[in-house]
């Protein structure tokens, strides 16, 4: 009888781990939509396990400081290189280098190099729907 | 030599028909398949994502096309002309101004004034023709809109396109066009065709699960026809020279789509299937007699088992168990683009033309199929008022190499014409009709890039005859 109670405390996740996946720069925006409709406090939270994994998985980086920000603000906003809603600002880089409009070199360094970051990978209006 | 090849060939050996059988039964092998690649690779999708506007796709269809509009333009009109953009306008001055085409009418279907409650309308019922004299012209390009007048014709045009003006802008703001010019055909690809007969039969609209089983018959005389079942050994003979069949869409008839189960309780519906299912079924027995035979390449069209949108995605293989065990059968999306024994094809199941043909005064799909290849885009009108994925990469529609025979399905009558361009391209553009309305088919001869339809028709339940007529 102990041994099936201790049996009955058993979870699945014991023999098959529950792995948050990382995921690339291009990952689908479920996880920053989700965070809009949760309660305040949920949100805090959400923003304190941001933190606590970009520090966990990459200590080296340092967080971008405003002034690439800004740069990367004036990226999304210069009408050159298309519209900016709905896709990472790394993929309109690419697009605009392929369509040969030859978009700053820095902006795609300071993109890939901050690709954890959610506030530098997605554009300026990423959290509103479409 | 071979225009009238299958009537030409078949009365020569006509009388063995009546003949007794030959002791030793003759065989005709076909032809066997040399080159084959499958281009379509732009208009296949992987993972979708629908989080998307349309800004994009028109972004980048006019950042694409304008380097070759301009090119355009300066051979036109003169390597000295001022190109600008539509902020840089001065009043007056004669200038070339690139963009995309926007047409306002006031017919044109909106779904915002069907659910505007102050309005109080009902939807307006489908039109064959959304056209006014009413309508009007704006260019657009990536930061203002101007009204056009002048010498462009109004009625023709239709919204998506990307051209090129030359003209000055008026006192009053609007722009007034003395010339205009399109991307015209792509450039040339090199011609490596057969150098003996090769033909490939064109068919599309075969309407299958339709409530009348007219077409039934038809159908199953061209399944025999192309697999050298019917006629005598000229015949045989001539159909081993098929090397392939594309079916182009419309497999399915129209009458599967009806929604009535949705309207219904759900009682009275739960043990109804949907019309489709036997439709597929049928499709299945009939790809299955041309598969054991012929490659067949089988597009998707209006009412078929697939997504709506542009471009429309293959067929799923689980809907055609007993074809799908065969190599032979490829399913492919629409538009579909492919290398058939060194020539170039490039077709599409017809929405985009009817799309067309709704919005502009044009009323020859033959007519609508060549502006298309002069505009270099397949499909202007999408995503305006046909469903079409939202791309932001790149528009895979915009034409980039002249196909050597382009074609579109489901018009109302078999046309073909072939098309000499400026930079040495050669293009035979075929309009393939409905099967399910005209039992016509097309047969396209890969050596010298002519066309020619092939009818089947029966004249009643006694009179057995097919009927074959050649008409160039």
């Amino acid at each position: 009888m102990s041994r099936r109670a201790m049996e009955q405390t058993r979870r699945i996740t014991d023999s098959f781990p529950r792995r948050l996946r990382r995921r690339g720069p291009g990952r689908p925006p479920g996880r920053l939509k989700d965070k809009k409709d949760k309660k305040e406090k949920d949100k805090e939270q959400d923003k304190v396990q941001v933190k606590v994994r970009d520090c966990s998985c990459s200590p080296s980086q340092r967080p971008p400081d405003p002034a690439l920000l800004e740069m990367l603000r004036r990226f999304d906003l210069s009408w050159e290189y298309g519209p900016c809603t709905g896709i990472t600002r790394l993929q309109r880089w690419e697009r605009a280098q392929e369509l040969g409009l030859s978009p700053p070199g820095p902006i795609r360094d300071a993109l890939l190099e901050h690709r954890d970051n959610p506030d530098v990978t997605y554009s300026l209006w990423h959290e509103y729907e479409l | 030599m071979s225009c009238a090849m299958f009537s030409e060939q078949a009365a020569l050996t006509a009388q063995g028909l009546l003949a007794p059988p030959s002791a030793e039964p003759l065989t005709f092998p076909r032809v066997p398949v040399s080159g084959y690649l499958d281009c379509s690779q732009p208009f296949q999708l992987g993972e979708r994502s629908f989080s998307r506007q349309y800004a994009h796709i028109y972004a980048v269809r006019l950042a694409g096309m304008r380097p070759g509009l301009e090119r355009c333009a300066r051979s036109r009109w003169g390597n000295d002309i001022v190109l600008r953009k539509l902020s840089e306008l001065q009043a007056g001055e004669k200038c070339c101004v690139v963009g995309t085409l926007f047409k306002a009418m006031q017919l044109q279907p909106s779904i915002l004034q069907e659910i505007s409650e102050e309005h109080n309308l009902v939807p307006q019922p489908p039109l064959p023709k959304y056209i006014q004299p009413s309508d009007e012209l704006i260019l657009e390009d990536e930061l203002q809109r101007i009204k056009l007048e002048g010498a462009i014709d109004v009625q023709r045009l239709v919204t998506g396109t990307i051209l090129a003006v030359y003209g000055s802008e008026q006192d009053d703001g609007r722009f007034l066009v003395e010339d205009h010019c399109f991307a015209s055909l792509p450039p040339p690809l090199p011609w490596n065709g057969p150098s003996s007969d090769r033909f490939v039969l064109l068919a599309s609209g075969l309407g299958l699960g339709s409530v009348s089983g007219e077409a039934l018959l038809s159908t199953q005389l061209l399944v025999d026809v192309v697999t050298g079942q019917l006629g005598a050994e000229g015949e045989q003979s001539c159909a081993a020279h098929i090397t392939r069949v594309i079916l182009a869409g419309n497999l399915l008839s129209q009458n599967t789509q009806s929604r009535d189960t949705i309207n219904k309780a759900k009682y009275l519906t739960k043990k109804t299937q949907a019309a489709s299912v036997e439709a597929v079924k049928m499709l299945d027995e009939i790809l299955l007699q041309l598969c054991t035979s012929v490659p067949v390449d089988v597009m998707p069209g209006e009412f078929d088992p697939t997504n709506y949108t542009l471009p429309q995605q293959p067929l799923h293989r689980c809907m055609l168990p007993l074809a799908s065990a065969y190599s032979t059968l490829r399913l492919v999306t629409n538009p579909y683009q492919a290398n058939l024994d060194g020539v170039r094809f490039l077709g599409t199941s017809g929405q985009n033309i009817s799309d067309i043909f709704k919005y502009s005064s044009m009323d020859d799909y033959l007519e609508i199929l060549e502006w298309t290849l002069q505009a270099g885009h397949i499909s202007p009108t999408a995503p305006d008022t046909l469903g079409c994925y939202p791309f932001y990469k790149s528009d895979p529609f915009i034409l980039t190499e002249c196909p050597h025979v382009y074609f579109c399905g489901n018009a109302p009558h078999f046309q073909s014409k072939l098309l000499q361009g400026k930079e040495g391209q050669r293009v035979l553009l075929v309009t393939v009709p409905d099967f399910s309305a005209t039992q016509t088919a097309c047969l396209v001869n890969l050596r010298d890039l002519t066309c020619q339809p092939i009818t089947f028709s029966g004249f009643g339940a006694d009179n057995e005859d097919r009927d074959k007529e050649v008409c160039h």
